[in-house]
């Protein structure tokens, strides 16, 4: 009896999920950043990506672009007390501890006034340098950099001429 | 040694080649790319795509492609620096998957609703469109289409929506995502001071000694002002930050008084605050007497939850929430005086030591106070009110309106003031602080607009929220949503947006970049361009208007909301969507388009392409035959001339640097209000809120109210939700961004280490957050960049994997409907422990 | 009073009476071994991070930021207590680091340190404190764990073996000269905010970051 009563009730509780289904919610979809006829359920979280501790100096993709931080940061302490970034980073510790130092214009203020030390406006590194995960992309991108653009403009020229 | 084109490409191929095969090409021939002539990137501004702080960046762009992005040096704003985000804007249109061409669910070659989809022409997506629009209004009336753009819609974009809905389709229910991001500052400046946007700017944080944050993480949210206040904190030792929120996040690294409240404990701070300032003596009695009145709000107001909940119905005043009666500055003394420090601090959770200190920036009149606020003032179910009382602070000790004293409300999206606000496309309003329930505000923009009297209807439309629970009722038969994401940004997701978007009844529309869960959720996907691939124009927080020109090409057939918009215009004729008895009022547009009837009107198409600035493309330009930006432009600044709201000439801003309105004679104005900074106060006043019929502003006295739901024994925690730095809103730009999403992978669940340990959760455990809504699975992080409190836990909304709205409470501040983001009730279940 | 003083020292002065000497010999023994035994078990449980944490100022700071390092949370699960590092491991100088902490006693029943503030206030002289003490005892504690002797340096990245195996190696410098701010932030340089002043880490401490996680 109470066999039944359960068996039924997983009849029901199927029948519900069916009508759900029914309504068309998850209706298909081209894939996004999420799989596509997904948005009514509740997706299982892959494993926290690593943080890689030292990863390769990368390439940057234009000449102001932020350079990301190769390597990890943990209990990277930058706050009013203290910048442990700068400890590496600075000008007189950059060349000792083998990093490269701070570029030329975290010396510049507001009106690009070259100051003796780090620019207070320049303090807080994470706001545009970024440490980076070993997660893969989820959609690719198709930037490409302006030496690329260039050689395909000028392969195009002189296929052409 | 001059270079011949040819050998300068042989040289470039061989190298190429080289690298391709893993050599080394030879010093000489890779060492060729130094022709000025031939690497010349074209660099044009444009104000960034993201935040209302609105940087502008210099954006390079060769062979029709973006290569390069930095900040722009000649910009007040941002004077070269970007914040991460900023600094990889290149990359923001080059997802793989951008939308190229319009898709329909189709099932045998027709639309269904329950059909895969199947790209379409652009003809077949608008006439069914058209359709879809005159069938709805013919059967059931014109409130049965509605519309959700956004504050990142261009300004002529916002106006020409609000036009097509509001005149040409006669339907209110057109609302801007911006409801949900700061329709609380917007209630609260139009209540206070009868006009919207803040009367100071950017320049106040190089003026004031003391920065105030309410319930704002402008490191992470407003980078770039962030370093504006860095510096001054830095460079000014004597300069005191203060950060009020509840949790810990990147702005307390700058805190000299660093606190975590409970939630929902502002209005007691606030309101401490101002009884401290009373009872120290310390009123500027001069200002109060001459520019500012007392009122009592009305309370008791409702969380602006379906009618049928218990919590509305107790609610003695939901219905009419936003009205105030007068009192008198002893009443409101008498008010206050029940906020003393020693309640605020019990019921904050802040010590009192910090209280004072912080009530101190405000009262001590040698200090010049800057206060900044966002989300966690306005997401809030009394973000009006709290609004409010941050002017009441300002207002007491006449720190206002003058450089260094500055309530400052920020703004989350590009122009959600620009737009938004300014044109207007909230479903109450109409240009330049206009409301629809005002008839001459109504006619007004009737005549600008060459139309009959009574084609703009007087009812408000539905707002955001409402407008997932019409659409869930039947009530909406068509939506269109342009710019925005709102399958995953709106509230309460699986019981209200989702069914409301799914239910057979509704025909959905989703016009963007790339495909978002809205998209995908959508009946019909348009392609839209982004960004510097069209002409447009922002407005940022400081009432900054900036423009930008196209600069490339949009791929494939995705074309630009404004295209999208006229090109819709073009098939619907007035007759099929006007009531015969406003026809009869104006015979002559019977037979008339839509387009002709809004946008072929002698005015929007009285610009010719001549005008144009040579050597920009247009697409939208050459598609209509006219100069379609600046015609919407120039008819739409006529709603704000003379009326404190002025724009300049089209053609000067695509020239600097944007300028702050009101402008007049082309002077920008930088603190409104104030004698000798805004032209429209008149002399001899010193202090004019000119706004308001008797030149006074208000200081409102409220009460504190609970939070509609409070964690209990089966939902423990508080759940707050928001962003982090390097993605932007749901993500849909910023995660295709190689670098971005490698630095922010996925959302996470912030909670303290020993709640976790309490729940037997572990960081990097998989947790299944479970709220009376619904439920999502996130890994746990307990030494993240945001450190919660015991009892309070933090997820970022930007990862589509894990729709964090799933759980959040559709309840919003009553007399703005802005969601409440920041406080729901939740529980937490370990899934597997690693 | 006098008299009464007078009477129990004759009483304890006295041979005793009543009781075997072999009684007394192994009574004595066996009591010694309580006291001490009491001794050192009371003096372990002042060691334990439960007892460190119940002053509530001790709460807030110090555990919390902790919580977040390397020393507390990592891979393999070894992790340092604030005892391991605060308090010698030696009975010598563990019994003089247990007196002076008498004084911390003071500080907390008359409320030195109550609040968040007033730990602020003082986070730079605590700081300097634990530094100059770990400077003069060749940073003893980090030491117990982590043995010059055993050190793999084919292990370590260049920067963190070159450091370690020349200022290190030669004495020159010690543990607590470069990781320095590694359990705990650190407190405001004040007016020698200066990366490379005296009193901020060494350049190589963050290498160490890099090796261990």
């Amino acid at each position: 009896m109470k066999w039944l009563a359960i068996a039924s009730a997983m009849v029901a509780l199927a029948m519900l999920g069916m009508g759900v289904a029914d309504e068309g919610r998850d209706a298909s979809a081209p894939d996004g950043l999420r799989p596509g006829g997904t948005v009514g359920q509740s997706l299982p979280a892959p494993p926290m990506a690593g943080q890689s501790r030292e990863s390769g100096r990368e390439v940057l993709n234009y000449p102001e672009q932020p350079p990301v931080i190769p390597h990890n940061i943990r209990d990277y302490q930058v706050d009013l007390r203290s910048n442990r970034c700068l400890t590496c980073h600075s000008r007189e510790n950059a060349v000792d501890a083998g990093a490269p130092m701070v570029s030329i214009t975290h010396f510049m203020d507001r009106d690009k006034q070259v100051l003796a030390a780090v620019s207070p406006d320049r303090y807080f590194c994470t706001q545009c340098h970024v440490p980076q995960t070993d997660a893969s992309p989820i959609v690719g991108n198709t930037f490409r950099t302006v030496d690329e653009v260039l050689t395909e403009a000028l392969e195009r020229e002189g296929g052409g001429q | 040694m001059k270079l011949t084109r040819r050998e300068f490409a042989k040289a470039n191929a061989l190298a190429v080649a080289a690298a391709t095969a893993g050599m080394t090409a030879p010093a000489g021939a890779s060492n060729l790319i130094t022709n000025a002539e031939l690497t010349r990137i074209a660099w044009n501004k444009a104000p960034c795509r993201f935040c209302g702080v609105g940087c502008s960046v210099m954006v390079g762009t060769y062979d029709g492609r973006i290569v390069a992005t930095h900040g722009d040096n000649q910009a007040e704003v941002n004077r070269g620096l970007n914040c991460v985000k900023g600094y990889f804007l290149s990359k923001i249109l080059y997802g793989e998957d951008r939308l190229r061409q319009p898709l329909l669910r189709k099932r045998n070659g027709v639309y269904d609703k329950d059909g895969d989809f199947e790209p379409v022409s652009w003809d077949e997506a608008l006439d069914l469109m058209a359709d879809k629009f005159k069938a709805a209004i013919r059967e059931h009336g014109p409130e049965s289409v509605a519309m959700l753009g956004s504050g990142q819609w261009t300004i002529w974009e916002g106006y020409a929506a609000s036009k097509l809905f509001k005149a040409g389709l006669r339907s209110n229910n057109i609302d801007p995502n911006a409801r949900h991001c700061m329709a609380s500052a917007v209630f609260a400046f139009m209540r206070a001071f009868g006009s919207d946007e803040p009367m100071g700017v950017y320049d106040d944080i190089e003026h004031a000694n003391a920065f105030v944050l309410w319930g704002s993480n402008m490191a992470e949210m407003h980078p770039v002002l962030w370093t504006r206040v860095t510096d001054r904190r830095l460079s000014r030792p004597d300069t005191r930050v203060a950060v009020l929120s509840t949790y810990e996040h990147r702005s307390f690294d700058l805190a000299d008084i660093p606190m975590v409240m409970h939630p929902n404990a502002d209005v007691v701070i606030l309101n401490y605050i101002a009884n401290h300032i009373i009872q120290s003596g310390r009123v500027d009695r001069d200002f109060v007497d001459s520019h500012t009145n007392f009122v009592r709000a009305v309370d008791d107001i409702g969380y602006g939850l379906r009618d049928e909940d218990p919590r509305q119905q107790a609610a003695a005043n939901a219905d009419d929430p936003n009205r105030w009666t007068e009192m008198s500055f002893d009443e409101f003394a008498e008010h206050v005086a029940d906020f003393t420090l020693e309640r605020a601090a019990r019921e904050s959770g802040v010590t009192e030591s910090r209280l004072e200190q912080l009530a101190e920036l405000y009262a001590d009149p040698d200090v010049k106070v800057m206060s900044f606020w966002t989300m966690g003032v306005n997401q809030h179910t009394r973000g009006v009110w709290v609004n409010n009382l941050i002017y009441n602070l300002h207002l007491l000790t006449g720190k206002i309106s003058e450089p260094g004293n500055s309530p400052f409300s920020l703004t989350g999206q590009p122009s959600a003031c620009g737009t938004a606000r300014e044109v207007g496309t909230f479903a109450h309003r109409l240009p330049a602080d206009r409301v629809v329930t005002n008839p001459e505000h109504r006619r007004f923009a009737e005549e600008v607009w060459k139309l009959p009297e009574g084609t703009i209807p007087e009812r408000v439309g539905f707002h955001a929220v409402e407008q997932s629970r019409r659409l869930r009722d039947g009530d909406i038969k068509v939506y269109w949503t342009q710019v925005c994401n709102n399958m995953q940004a709106g509230p309460n997701t699986q019981q209200e947006t989702l069914p409301g978007w799914r239910n057979p009844e509704a025909f959905v529309i989703v016009s963007d970049i790339y495909p978002t869960v809205s998209a995908q959720s959508a009946d019909l996907i348009l392609p839209a361009a982004g960004w510097v691939e069209k002409e447009g124009a922002f407005g940022n927080s400081e009432r900054r208007t900036q423009f930008f020109h196209q600069l490339v090409e949009a791929p494939g057939e995705a074309r630009s909301d404004l295209w999208q918009l006229v090109e819709f215009s073009k098939r619907i004729r007035v007759d099929e969507v006007w009531p015969e008895a406003l026809l009869e009022r104006a015979p002559e547009y019977r037979d008339k388009t839509l387009f002709e009837l809004l946008y072929a009107n002698g005015q929007v198409d009285r610009f010719p392409l001549a005008d144009m600035e040579e050597g920009y493309v247009n697409r939208e330009a050459e598609d209509f035959g006219f100069y379609i930006q600046k015609g919407l432009f120039e008819e739409y600044a006529r709603f704000g001339r003379g009326k404190g709201k002025d724009l300049d000439d089209f053609d000067v801003y695509h020239r600097v640097r944007g300028k702050r309105w009101p402008v007049v004679n082309g002077e920008e104005t930088l603190w409104r209000y104030r004698e000798g900074f805004d032209p429209y106060v008149q002399p001899g006043t010193g202090v004019q809120f000119y706004a308001k019929p008797d030149d006074r502003a208000l200081i409102f006295a409220v009460p504190d109210e609970p939070a509609p739901e409070r964690p209990d024994d089966d939902y423990p925690f508080w759940l707050c939700t928001g962003r982090v730095l390097e993605h932007w809103h749901t993500g849909s730009m910023t995660r295709r961004v190689p670098e971005l999403h490698r630095a922010v992978p996925e959302a996470l669940l912030y909670l303290h280490p020993e709640d976790a340990r309490e729940q037997g959760i572990r960081r990097g455990s998989e947790v299944r957050v479970v709220s009376r809504r619904g439920e999502v699975r996130l890994r746990a992080e307990t030494r993240g960049r945001v450190r919660p409190p015991r009892g309070l836990v933090y997820v970022p909304f930007f990862d589509a994997n894990r729709l964090i709205n799933n759980l959040v409470l559709d309840a919003t501040d009553p007399i703005s409907k802005q969601t409440d983001f920041k406080k729901c009730a939740v529980r937490l279940e370990l899934v597997s422990l690693a | 009073m006098r008299r009464w003083l007078w009477r129990y020292w004759r009483l304890l002065t006295r041979p005793s009476l009543h009781f075997s000497l072999g009684f007394l010999t192994l009574g004595g023994f066996i009591a010694g071994v309580l006291f001490w035994g009491g001794f050192n078990t009371a003096l372990e449980a002042t060691n334990t991070q439960q007892f460190c944490v119940s002053c509530h100022e001790m709460e807030r700071n110090p555990l919390q930021e902790m919580q977040d390092t390397i020393h507390y949370s990592n891979r393999s699960g070894v992790r340092a207590q604030c005892a391991d590092c605060h308090v010698p491991h030696d009975w010598t100088h563990k019994m003089a680091r247990k007196m002076e902490a008498s004084k911390e006693v003071w500080g907390w029943v008359f409320g030195s340190i109550r609040t968040e503030e007033q730990f602020e206030a003082k986070r730079r002289v605590l700081a300097e404190r634990e530094w100059a003490r770990l400077k003069a005892n060749d940073s003893l504690e980090c030491r117990n764990c982590h043995e010059f002797e055993h050190m793999d340096f084919t292990q370590q990245s260049s920067r963190a073996s070159r450091a370690h195996s020349t200022s290190l190696a030669s004495g020159e410098a010690t543990c607590i000269d470069c990781h320095k701010g590694i359990a705990h932030e650190l407190p405001d340089m004040g007016p020698d905010f200066q990366a490379g002043s005296p009193g901020l880490p060494g350049v190589d401490s963050w290498v160490a970051h890099l090796e261990r996680d």
